[in-house]
């Protein structure tokens, strides 16, 4: 009688209680787990060269299921409002950061400060030797080089006494750094001399193109460089040199389509919106933290090939 | 070993009847909603599923039927364009009118159209609204809408997406665009010749109404894509085309209208397929299997928290059923029970019909049975008493005619004084002999039996030995079996001292000793042999030389009689040192209750309902 009573009450709690963990699932389904939440920080992010990129991260953010943002930002910013800006991004309980660092000593502190809070992925960023940080973006010497031959390209290898105009907008940046070390290197061994070099940004850069004196060409290392440059070639403002660059914006292409420029090369910054994301969701999904870095390919455009299928893409991606 | 298994098996078939009844009632009722449970929930999958894929047939169809309307309206578009503008119209003379017209047809639509154009057969621009500065050298004559048109001059064309490559609107900007073209015949100056009518829509429409149906987070999905394969919409072109992911279009534009069933990339999936009139382009909703189960998830969870609690319920009311059943069962067991251990005399009577016609059988049946003891019992006493009684009846007639012969040979040798003294004794003998009947008589009443007793044989004996009587008081007032120091102060006298000159002692003594009366007859005569003192209280056939004949078995069989073997007489004798008879009785007091208990067997009665009890 007694064991009959017991074994009733044993069965009825074993019940309740899967009855119970029943309902706590079912509630934990209705409401979902909660998305991971993971802030990207560009500067000038309303800016069109970055529309391929954040394009990359909306699609990316989609397919992993990631809550995404772009903090909003403006002109170039220096070490303190990037730093204030990480700060209010991790005290309102990011997961991780996608950041465009700031050149110099101070900036590669706050990327290590951050790292050591919340995972962190670097972009438009370039490291000499072993990547102190997951970096991801294109192979910046690689792309260069690839100007640099191009450029070769175009005069059958053969540059011998033309003259050079290097633009940049922040000769500073390793990454601009990269580009510029691999386009010489690319055009070494050739009679060419850097005539001058430029690191202006935005407005400026264009004014100061205008005062430098003639080259032959002007080679851009960035983006807003190259629309500078452009815009001042269409302008007839560059004593008609030729324009050779790297930039990732409709904006440029236009010069390109326009024969403000004769050569582009293009990373590709969809895929490095897309890659880093997917790495920064890989790394937060099996909390390891681990994150490694991902180099994204480059494509040159030229005015001939501008719309083809691949290239059409391209377009698409910036124009979105 | 097998056997062992067995009985195991046996004794665990041995359960109680509520067990029994909850084990059952709750297998089967748990049973029965595990199969409904389950055929339910299949059933219900299978709706949804049936649900899922219809929903998707009717979204695609509305979705078709809008695209449809879209391009049917960009065909209106173009055939206004044509036969309203161009075709009304010289080029050269009215291009003003032709212009207009164009401009109303744009400005009416603009929403979802970027560009209308007009270029002559060798690609040269004619007309186009809005007005834009043309491209340098765009060179339509090789673009793929331009080469459609020339190729199939009879159709009207739509191309895939693609960058709207003609105009220079200063903006800095791309369009994607889809083209319809078809082959115009123009007329300027009065000459005809053929012309391209190029009517470029605004792809962000298309876009956007796919991009409304593509909302659904289970994994489902729809796309666009030509007859060809070509994707034109797909939510996931870029990464298609990155080589990020791929789908089956290809196979899908191969499809005709229906539902499908593919695996893709290890991924089972129905896809449907529906054809948009006229352009052949495919609008295809992919459904993965998992979408099927993705709001399932908390349904299964439903039915399982569902049939737990019926679970719950069932287990409850099974055993209130099989309580309420069993109870009286149950009841009746343990009254049984209880009976059997003779706490509870009364069997219960309750519940349905048949369990009180149980209850009253095994009542009727345990009071037969009771019946029956009390006679086996009232026998067995009757038996007893007519045993004692015949032993008491030994103890007479021998020491009646000794002592009368005595009195007599007193009263012939004129010793009057002493033959009254011994008739007065006699009569207190025979007083406390007869005791009214009664077997059981006080420890006091049985020494005063046994003073009298001496006092007549030391009158017949001359004084020949001395008698001692030493009684503690309070053995004095405990039971004892009637005659039962005499025969052992006879056997004293016959056997020990009656042979001694005037040095005979007798020694009686009474004591209370561990709940215990010890009586004692001792005397310092001649003794017995141990062998012989062995027999004397198990050999009742031996040949009694002298006395009465009644024996000390006789005297120790009255005393185990009535109060049990635990009782009864001891001897402890030495040859020519005496002999020592002890009696061990229990110390009963003497009342009339206690008496009259004895009498019946009350004594060995209760000892026997103990052994009773200690028994299981």
């Amino acid at each position: 009688m007694k064991n009959s009573k017991k074994i009733f009450i044993l069965t009825e709690g074993i019940l309740a209680i899967l009855a119970a963990a029943t309902a706590l699932a079912m509630l934990g389904e209705s409401n979902g787990s909660r998305q991971k939440r993971v802030s990207v920080i560009i500067q000038d992010s309303d800016d069109s060269q970055w529309s391929a990129f954040k394009y990359g991260l909306r699609l990316a953010a989609e397919d992993l299921g990631i809550e995404m943002f772009v903090v909003s930002t403006s002109g170039q910013m220096s070490v303190q409002e990037e730093e204030e800006l990480i700060q209010w991004e991790m005290d309102s309980g990011v997961d991780a950061m996608i950041v465009q660092p700031i050149p110099g000593e101070a900036g590669e502190q706050l990327m290590r400060n951050t790292a050591d809070s919340v995972p962190l992925m670097l972009v438009g960023w370039a490291d000499e030797g072993e990547p102190e940080f997951p970096v991801t973006g294109p192979d910046h010497y690689a792309m260069g080089k690839t100007l640099a031959q191009e450029l070769l390209e175009d005069y059958g290898g053969d540059i011998g006494g033309k003259t050079l105009g290097i633009v940049s907008e922040n000769e500073d940046a390793p990454a601009l750094a990269r580009r510029k070390q691999g386009f010489l290197d690319g055009i070494a061994g050739q009679d060419a001399s850097v005539l001058w070099t430029v690191s202006e940004y935005g407005e400026r850069a264009e004014y100061t193109l205008e005062l430098q004196p003639e080259a032959d060409f002007v080679i851009a290392l960035d983006n807003g460089s190259l629309v500078s440059a452009g815009k001042a070639s269409a302008e007839k403002n560059l004593h008609g040199a030729l324009v050779y660059g790297i930039g990732n914006s409709a904006e440029a292409i236009y010069y390109v389509d326009f024969g403000s420029a004769e050569c582009m090369v293009v990373p590709d910054e969809f895929n490095m919106g897309y890659q880093s994301l997917s790495e920064v969701a890989g790394s937060l999904a099996m909390f390891s933290g681990g994150m490694e870095s991902r180099t994204v390919s480059h494509t040159v455009i030229r005015r001939e090939n501008l719309f083809t299928e691949e290239n059409q893409e391209i377009l698409f991606t910036m124009s979105q | 070993m097998i056997g062992k298994y067995f009985t195991h098996l046996r004794e665990r078939k041995a359960r109680g009847i509520q067990t029994t009844l909850v084990t059952a009632f709750s297998v089967i009722s748990i049973s029965i909603m595990l199969i409904l449970g389950v055929v339910l929930y299949v059933r219900f999958s299978a709706l949804s599923r049936e649900e899922i894929i219809q929903s998707t047939q009717k979204m695609m169809e509305q979705t078709g039927e809008s695209l449809e309307d879209y391009l049917i309206s960009m065909r209106q578009i173009s055939d206004a364009a044509y036969y309203n503008v161009i075709k009304e119209n010289d080029l050269s003379a009215q291009s003003q009118e032709i212009q207009e017209g164009l401009n109303l047809l744009y400005e009416a639509n603009r929403d979802s159209l970027r560009s209308i154009a007009v270029y002559n057969d060798s690609g040269s621009l004619m007309l186009a609204e809005p007005v834009a500065a043309q491209k340098e050298d765009p060179d339509v004559t090789r673009q793929d809408w331009f080469l459609q048109a020339m190729e199939e001059m009879e159709n009207m064309h739509f191309s895939t997406p693609h960058i709207q490559n003609l105009f220079d609107d200063n903006t800095y900007r791309y369009y994607w665009v889809i083209s319809l073209s078809r082959v115009v015949e123009l007329t300027s100056g009065g000459n005809s010749r053929l012309g391209v009518l190029l009517v470029d829509m605004d792809y962000s429409s298309i876009s956007r109404m796919l991009n409304q149906i593509n909302t659904m987070n289970n994994g489902q999905y729809y796309y666009l894509c030509d007859s060809e394969g070509e994707i034109i919409y797909h939510r996931q072109q870029i990464q298609i085309s990155d080589g990020i992911r791929s789908e089956s279009s290809k196979t899908a534009a191969a499809c005709k209208d229906g539902v499908y069933d593919e695996v893709f990339e290890g991924q089972r999936r129905k896809v449907l397929v529906n054809t948009i009139s006229y352009t052949g382009w495919k609008l295809v909703g992919v459904i993965p299997y998992t979408a099927f189960t993705h709001g399932m998830i908390n349904i299964r969870f439903f039915i399982i928290l569902l049939m737990l609690l019926m679970g719950m319920m069932l287990v409850f009311i099974n055993r209130v059923v099989s309580v309420r059943i069993s109870r009286p069962i149950l009841k009746l067991n343990h009254s049984v029970m209880e009976y059997e251990a003779g706490k509870k005399p009364e069997i219960y009577i309750g519940g349905s019909r048949e369990i009180r016609y149980l209850g009253y059988s095994i009542r009727s049946s345990y009071e037969q049975i009771q019946e029956l003891m009390r006679r086996i019992l009232w026998e067995q006493n009757e038996r007893r008493k007519s045993e004692l009684d015949a032993l008491q009846s030994q103890i007479n007639p021998h020491f009646l005619y000794n002592t009368l012969d005595s009195i007599t040979w007193m009263i012939e040798g004129g010793r009057n004084d002493e033959a009254s003294y011994m008739i007065t004794q006699l009569a207190r003998f025979f007083r406390i002999s007869l005791s009214g009947g009664r077997t059981i008589i006080s420890v006091r009443d049985e020494v005063q039996h046994a003073r009298s007793y001496m006092n007549i044989q030391k009158i017949r004996y001359k004084d020949t030995f001395s008698v001692a009587f030493d009684v503690a008081p309070e053995a004095e007032s405990c039971c004892v079996v009637k005659l039962i120091l005499q025969p052992l102060l006879e056997n004293a006298i016959n056997y020990g001292v009656s042979a001694m000159d005037d040095c005979g002692e007798i020694r009686v003594t009474g004591r209370l000793e561990e709940g215990n009366v010890i009586l004692t007859v001792e005397d310092n005569g001649i003794g017995i042999p141990p062998e012989e003192a062995e027999l004397l209280l198990t050999d009742d056939r031996r040949v009694h030389k002298k006395g009465s004949g009644v024996g000390l078995v006789n005297v120790n069989n009255r005393i185990q009689v009535l109060f049990g073997k635990a009782y009864g007489l001891s001897i402890e004798s030495e040859p020519d040192e005496g002999t020592k008879i002890v009696i061990r009785i229990p110390a009963v007091p003497f009342t009339e209750e206690n008496r009259e208990r004895l009498e019946k067997g009350g004594f060995s009665g209760a000892v026997q309902t103990e052994k009773q009890e200690i028994q299981p």
